[in-house]
């Protein structure tokens, strides 16, 4: 039989920023490589979302010009649609902008709250210190027992947003470098349902390929049946690019 | 007590130059910022009576700068300039002070003299009423360093307050979106430069054949006023092109100066050869030949054989070239820096360390393409992938302040659709991030040697050995690692460092 993932890409051409798009290629090399087809498919402002066109979905960050562009679009819109997705379990990636985008409000620096999806039970502050920084993030969901490596998640975060969870999400990941999602509570990003939202960008999946198996099996099995297995595949590149990248964090990094 | 202050900051530049010096280090900035601590009012002393011209955007500022003073140099005049990357105040006014000198001899020679100062975009809202250009330049505006400068159009916005603080005459880019716009309320004194929009082509059309898996990440899609996605006829790399917003209006404004060139030869060829054009002063491609009044003017073009290639370099060529003609136009000397002289001497600029220069290293060529955001990676990629000498790549990847932090953006750009040579190297702080982006755009494993920057000379070594006799190792590094690139070719290679 055939396998196919269908991706949906929203926003490519608003929420691009910092890399984001590098998710979207780490969805579709991993998927391809095992032999699987893949659709990619571009949503943009005026487009129809119909959940049953995809597998999974990816929102990711904009610069704020662009993110008050989509809003309207997203929020009324889309966003009954998308919200009705979630309910049913569709597979979601957000990244900063999107994930701050599905929680109920951003409140801004002067107070004004800008209302937002409120599909998750999440909402978000702005302050003035931004966090500009390499991250490293511990997954319990992506532990192999015997295997430390397993669940380590490494990240970039560029946010002034400081964002709050609500009883009904969970945390996606522990915190053991970098502020996460608010800087106080030692948490980061947001997992509800198979929604998964986190401030990490750009290289997100690139780095962390687990987790991009993670997202293809949750996606495959919802639309293949629980009996779906991903085929195996290494991770030899991607973990010789965390070996380095942890080597260049032992050296610290100090030059001007 | 102001020309006293102007004297002392003067002497205390001075002086820490001489200290520098001692020290054995550069004086770039530091005598400048000193200067300025003592008269705060200094780069507005030093430029007074000057006829200054400003270059700002964030791509293709150095050779632009670099274009436009060997251009004046080649029509026979005396000129102060900065020093890459020494764009802002404490640079600008190092360069002016230490000008002083040469500005006297050409009194006293007769010559006339012109500043050519390369200015800091973010840095330009501040510094543009101290300098007071006669011509400003606005290059484009890409994504650099984001981490730094916030958003785009906040960036424009310090551009358009340096722009509202003098009267310069304003050069603007007619392909870019955001640039252009900067025309609006100052319609008299702003005139454009592009590529004539049948000299464009869709991005990863023409070059290379490959299409990619997912467009690359653009900038400007919309239109700033009204939200509208634009809509393209044509396109020359980027979000630079012949944009329309259907609901608004808002569209690409014809230019006066612009470059013709054959779509069916490749850029990257060496004596790669175009047409520059000039339609005349107060006219435009779309209008040349007739004017309001009915009177006919020849649309001036010259064929030059550009010694920078790459296609980003057309639109760095037509804006300097239009910066010396408007310039002449400005101060009286219309026939001295005509635009046929302009575009002639324009032919004898020579590229700037890192800025496509072949250097060769015995039987073998190397060529260095400094790349800093994503468009310029996109351009240096491109630029390769034509290239029909280039059997060998070696990216090098920093991320210290100066590079920017965050190195995400290299996902930002169309790798897959670009063609790499069979053998690829890297190096720098952050190796696996490159090689994890080049091995995610197609390229096999075991094509790509990746060695961290501690090893950068070594596997520099190893690439010029693997490269054969008559071929180009083409060697794309961020701003850091060009630096210790540079002393590597210095040291290891006895170049001469003789790039400023």
């Amino acid at each position: 039989m055939e396998i196919e993932l269908r991706i949906c890409h929203m926003y490519p051409d608003l929420l691009n920023l910092y890399g984001d798009r590098g998710n979207v290629l780490s969805l579709i090399r991993r998927a391809q490589l095992r032999g699987i087809k893949v659709k990619l498919v571009p949503v943009s402002i005026g487009d129809d979302f119909d959940e049953k066109d995809f597998d999974i979905v990816f929102l990711g960050g904009g610069q704020d010009a662009e993110q008050n562009v989509i809003r309207r679009d997203f929020v009324e819109e889309k966003g009954p649609k998308v919200k009705s997705a979630i309910e049913n379990g569709m597979v979601f990636l957000c990244i900063c902008g999107g994930y701050q985008m599905l929680g109920k409000y951003y409140q801004e620096h002067d107070g004004t709250r800008i209302e937002c999806l409120g599909a998750i039970d999440v909402y978000t502050v702005g302050e003035d210190v931004r966090y500009i920084q390499d991250t490293v993030y511990e997954a319990d969901f992506l532990k192999i027992p015997g295997q430390k490596d397993s669940a380590i998640l490494y990240g970039f975060e560029n946010h002034s947003g400081r964002t709050y969870l609500g009883p009904s999400v969970k945390p996606m990941a522990k915190v053991i470098e970098g502020a996460g999602n608010n800087g106080k509570d030692g948490y980061e990003g947001a997992v509800y349902n198979n929604v998964y939202c986190t401030y990490s960008h750009g290289s997100f999946l690139p780095k962390n390929p687990r987790m991009t198996d993670h997202l293809l099996s949750l996606a495959l099995k919802r639309r293949y049946g629980e009996d779906y297995e991903l085929p195996p595949l290494d991770t030899e590149g991607e973990d010789f690019a965390r070996s380095a990248l942890l080597k260049y964090k032992e050296k610290g990094n100090t030059a001007p | 007590m102001g020309a006293l202050s102007f004297h002392v900051a003067v002497f205390a530049a001075k002086c820490t130059k001489l200290g520098l010096r001692v020290l054995g280090r550069g004086a770039t900035t530091l005598p400048g910022k000193v200067a300025a601590k003592i008269d705060p009012d200094i780069l507005k002393r030093l430029c007074d009576g000057q006829d200054c011209v400003t270059i700002t955007g964030t791509n293709g500022k150095t050779t632009t700068t670099h274009m436009i003073t060997d251009i004046f140099r080649n029509c026979g005049y005396t000129v102060i300039t900065n020093v890459s990357g020494a764009n802002l105040l404490s640079g600008v006014a190092t360069s002016m002070i230490f000008g002083m000198k040469d500005m006297k001899k050409a009194k006293k020679e007769g010559k006339k003299v012109i500043c050519v100062l390369e200015t800091d975009e973010a840095a330009y809202g501040k510094i543009a009423c101290q300098i007071r250009p006669k011509v400003s330049v606005v290059t484009n505006l890409f994504r650099d360093q984001l981490d730094r400068f916030g958003e785009l159009a906040h960036t424009r916005d310090l551009i358009a307050k340096g722009l509202d603080s003098c009267d310069a005459d304003i050069l603007l880019n007619s392909d870019d979106s955001l640039v252009s716009e900067l025309y609006k309320g100052r319609e008299g004194r702003t005139c454009f430069y592009g590529l004539s929009e049948e000299s464009m082509h869709y991005n990863n059309v023409t070059y290379p054949n490959r299409s990619g898996v997912l467009p690359a990440s653009s900038d400007a899609e919309y239109c700033t006023g009204c939200k509208t996605k634009y809509t393209y006829t044509a396109r020359s790399f980027g979000h630079l092109g012949a944009f329309a917003c259907e609901k608004c209006g808002k569209k690409r404004m014809p230019p006066r100066f612009f470059v013709k060139y054959d779509l069916a030869k490749n850029p990257s060829d060496e004596g790669y050869e175009l047409s520059l054009l000039d339609a005349g002063e107060g006219r435009t491609e779309k209008s040349s030949g007739s004017s309001s009044s009915g009177e006919t003017a020849a649309l001036l073009e010259k064929r030059v054989k550009l010694p920078i290639p790459g296609m980003h370099n057309f639109y760095n060529s037509i804006s300097a070239v239009a910066a010396c003609v408007r310039m002449g136009e400005k101060i009286g000397d219309p026939e001295g820096l005509s635009f046929a002289r302009c575009a002639s001497a324009l032919e004898h600029v020579e590229a700037a360390f890192g800025r496509m220069e072949k250097i060769a290293i015995g039987d073998k060529k190397i060529c260095v393409l400094l790349v800093k955001n994503p468009v310029g990676l996109d351009r240096a990629l491109s630029f390769v992938a034509g290239a029909s000498d280039a059997d060998g790549i070696y990216m090098l990847l920093n991320s210290n302040i100066a590079d920017g932090k965050d190195v995400s953006w290299i996902w930002d750009v169309d790798f897959e659709s670009k063609e790499f040579p069979e053998k690829v190297y890297v190096s720098g702080d952050r190796y696996g991030d490159m090689m994890l982006r080049i091995l995610y755009s197609g390229v096999e494993r075991e094509r790509i040697i990746a060695r961290p920057m501690e090893e950068c000379a070594d596997l520099l070594d190893q690439a010029i050995s693997d490269s054969t006799t008559g071929k180009c190792l083409y060697i794309l590094p961020n701003y850091t690692s060009m630096l210790a690139l540079r002393s590597i070719l210095v040291k290891r290679y006895h170049l001469k460092d003789f790039w400023k």
